[in-house]
């Protein structure tokens, strides 16, 4: 499906995504169907199509939490069909992902959602005796920082708005320290105008800090303004997967066209 | 013709289609119900000639008249001040091991549990080979059992030693808790604790920042209802002779000194109002204003960590945490239960010497015979109880309500009720029964009537909290449309209150079906009267028999419970 030379991947041994003909089938119902992709180190890619394309689902593929019905997925260079759960649990801990409703705890103080990214380092005791003592306090405030809301360190989540939470949650995935980022709908559930924050921090972190970035979008906008290649699904099929200066308007309005 | 093509279809469905829609859901429940009713007041021996014991009354006149002069005196208060901190350690003591017992039970009952452990399947379907399911199953014996037959059995192995105490109350407790704890665990939302697996967090670790923390106030919500039950059992394991208030109480009543008896059942009272009152505070800050949701949408319930005022929430887990790790050792050391029996050769003799005299059970066709008709006079016992107990309940539970306006008359009918109430669950059933067997001839009926007095306590309060925590604004709204405030309570206030209230009646039910063993003890009919001739007399396969007929009437008033209450919700 792939509309990008090929000559360049062979160049290249490991992709940090690589899908081969995967189909997702929940029941009768096909969220993917035979989606093959590469996507490399330092990439920023927009997945866009309407809702039920199978945008979630293939980000749900990405970071591990949905296992294929058919086909191959590597993450990492390591098939996930052979993983022990140990084993994906060690790739998992190198993608971090960003949700549309946060996914935080929101009765927890906000340093206790961002120390969460280091539960796949800490120790059941050390996490247990952070949540009474907070500890490695300065990663927290430097993500924190990093996100632009030092001063929420001891706040409640759930006191934060939808903005604060959000930047809350990515600066969990900062801590976690992954080698690439998936964002869910990042800013669908936050007000327009502080969208554009939310997706500039993303961008930023990820080029500061040599991340890959994957997001699906449903405001094209930021796909066009913030990604390099753009993804789009429709009914679980890559429609088209190009870099952001080739997608014309009329494949646009074929992914999102209602069909007759 | 338009007349002819609809008036055709709906004569031929006409005459099955509103009768089944008529049965459905909820109507059949109140039918059955009514019918049930009715059953239970003929079996429980209603309508029989010889029910009240004329001669009695001078007896319970004594008793009221003595309710003016409760004895005073310095020895008699020490000792009164001995027995409640006994029941009170007993109750804190038993209860840590539920807790304890609970939240491992939930965890391995809890269906987020097992699927943390393996995420990576998608859609998992419940199978009876579900790990939680077994473990639920296995929860469930211990559940059925009550407190007192615990108490019964395991004063035989253990001797009498306060381990007996902490055990018959800790081992069902725990298991009632972890039904519930799961149940809570279940209904957290999961997408922080999805997030944190995704990232690649183990299970335990991701269940302890991603999920405990949001179950955590109604989990303490949960376990301070446990501790108002956990009182209320101590007195009723006092009365079978575990010590401390229920067994002062009983002791002063065979006597017939009352004056004494009332001073013991104020203590009881003020102990009993207390712990009410701390709980729905505590509950009130967390967040979980609702005692226990037994309606099985727990919606409102799953957020409570999200509603609690964050800081009067976190300040009140840090001070329960520091209460709980200072009263548990405390109470542990004020009853000094011999830990050592628990593993001495003579416990294991004794427990193997019992399980071998129980097996085979007595199930000779005479026997179940009498088993078959004891467990309809049980059967009855429970549903007429409870049946007046949630009528009176829901009738005094919308004085008990705190009104909204502060007017004079309404806050002294809602105090005298309160106080009322309290007095009604403050007592045990036990005692009740004993009281009431003063006027009334042994038999099912005052056994009934004495679950139904104490389980009116119960209700009341509980549906008084659901009323005053139910959406105003209806009734509000059609105030301010002009109509009065009985046609605002029947059009506002009733259609919302009563399906919770229903639900909790059919819970009690549940709680009503073990406690007719407990009235049975004092000589009040059932399976349990039978099976205390049976303890007394050593016949162990008639005690085992007796149990299968209980575990089964249980299992089923169970499912009916459940049942009704889906359907009502």
């Amino acid at each position: 499906m792939s509309t990008r030379a090929p000559g360049i991947h062979s160049a290249i041994p490991t992709a940090i995504f690589e899908l081969k003909g995967v189909t997702v089938r929940y029941g009768a119902l096909a969220a993917l169907q035979d989606v093959s992709l590469r996507i490399e180190a330092g990439e920023r890619v927009a997945l866009i199509g309407p809702s039920g394309a199978g945008k979630s689902t293939l980000l749900g593929v990405l970071n591990g939490s949905v296992a294929p019905t058919g086909g191959e997925v590597r993450l990492l260079g390591r098939d996930v069909a052979r993983l022990s759960a140990r084993a994906l649990r060690q790739v998992q801990r190198q993608i971090g992902t960003v949700y549309q409703q946060f996914n935080l705890t929101p009765n927890l103080s906000v340093i206790h959602n961002v120390n969460a990214g280091h539960l796949g380092r800490w120790s059941l005791a050390k996490a247990a005796f952070s949540l009474v003592i907070p500890l490695e306090r300065e990663t927290a405030a430097r993500a924190l920082e990093n996100v632009g809301i030092a001063d929420k360190l001891y706040e409640r989540t759930s006191h934060l708005s939808g903005g604060q939470q959000q930047r809350v949650a990515i600066a969990r995935v900062l801590v976690q320290d992954p080698v690439a980022i998936l964002a869910d709908e990042p800013i669908s559930s936050i007000d327009p105008e502080r969208s554009r924050e939310i997706m500039t921090l993303l961008r930023e972190l990820c080029d500061r800090l040599n991340k890959t970035l994957v997001v699906s979008l449903h405001a094209l906008e930021y796909a066009y303004s913030h990604c390099d290649r753009i993804i789009g699904l429709r009914e679980g099929r890559v429609l088209f997967d190009l870099p952001v200066g080739q997608v014309t308007p009329a494949m646009v309005e074929t992914l999102y066209r209602i069909r007759a | 013709m338009s007349s002819s093509l609809s008036s055709t279809p709906r004569a031929t469905t006409w005459a099955p289609q509103p009768l089944r829609s008529f049965l459905k859901g909820g109507r059949l429940v109140a039918i059955v119900t009514l019918l049930a009713v009715a059953w239970s007041a003929i079996q429980a021996g209603l309508f029989r000639g010889d029910l009240i014991n004329v001669g009695g009354w001078a007896l319970v006149r004594q008793f009221f008249a003595a309710a003016l002069r409760p004895e005073l005196s310095p020895d008699f208060l020490l000792l009164t001040l001995e027995a409640t901190l006994v029941t009170f350690a007993y109750a804190i003591s038993g209860l840590a091991l539920s807790l304890v017992i609970g939240f491992v039970g939930g965890l391995l009952s809890s269906e987020v549990w097992w699927l943390s452990r393996r995420p990576h399947r998608q859609s998992p379907t419940a199978t009876l080979g579900s790990p939680w399911l077994i473990a639920r199953s296995a929860l469930a014996v211990p559940r059925a059992i009550h407190e007192a037959i615990w108490g019964l059995f395991l004063v035989r192995i253990l001797g009498l030693d306060p381990l007996v105490a902490i055990l018959a109350l800790g081992l069902p407790f725990g298991a009632i808790t972890a039904k519930v704890f799961s149940e809570i665990l279940d209904e957290t939302p999961r997408d922080a604790l999805h997030a944190l697996l995704n990232g690649g967090a183990p299970p335990a670790r991701a269940m302890l920042y991603g999920l405990l923390p949001r179950a955590l106030p109604n989990l303490t919500s949960y376990s301070f209802y446990r501790l108002e039950c956990a009182i209320r059992s101590a007195t009723v394991l006092g009365v079978i002779g575990a010590g401390g208030l229920g067994y002062q109480i009983l002791l002063s009543l065979q006597s017939l000194r009352y004056q004494e008896m009332w001073t013991l059942m104020a203590a009881l009272l003020v102990l009993s109002g207390l712990t009410d009152w701390l709980s729905a505070h505590i509950r009130h800050a967390l967040g979980a204003p609702t005692r226990l949701d037994v309606n099985l949408g727990a919606d409102c319930a799953a957020e409570a960590a999200v509603r609690a005022r964050a800081t009067s929430g976190s300040r009140a887990l840090a001070v329960l945490l520091a209460a709980a790790a200072v009263l548990t050792p405390l109470s542990l050391w004020y009853v000094q239960p011999d830990l050592g029996k628990l593993f001495a050769p003579r416990t294991t003799m004794l427990l193997g010497d019992m399980l071998r005299q129980m097996f085979p059970p007595d199930l000779s066709p005479a026997n179940v015979v009498t088993l078959f008709s004891l467990s309809a006079q049980t059967l009855a016992m429970s549903v007429f109880a409870i049946a007046l107990a949630g009528l009176f309940g829901i009738l005094l539970a919308y004085p008990a309500a705190h009104p909204a306006r502060r007017a004079r008359g309404a806050m002294l009918a809602y105090s005298a009720v309160r106080v009322f109430l309290l007095f009604c669950r403050a007592i045990p059933a036990p005692v009740w029964a004993l009281l009431i067997l003063f006027v009334m001839f042994p038999g099912p009926l005052p056994g009934a009537l004495a679950i139904a007095v104490h389980n009116l306590g119960i209700l009341g309060r509980l549906i008084a909290e659901a009323v005053e925590n139910a959406d105003k604004r209806p009734a509000a709204a059609l105030r301010h449309a002009g109509a009065s405030s009985a046609q605002a309570f029947l059009y506002g206030t009733l259609p919302i209150t009563l399906p919770q209230s229903l639900a909790y009646i059919f819970y009690r039910w549940e709680i009503g079906m073990r406690e007719t063993v407990i009235v049975g003890f004092v000589g009040a009919g059932g399976l349990g009267r039978l099976l205390t001739e049976q303890l007394s007399s050593f016949d162990y396969g008639g005690v085992t028999a007796t149990l299968i007929a209980l575990l089964i009437l249980t299992f089923i008033v169970d499912l009916l419970s459940t049942a009704a209450r889906r359907a009502i919700r």
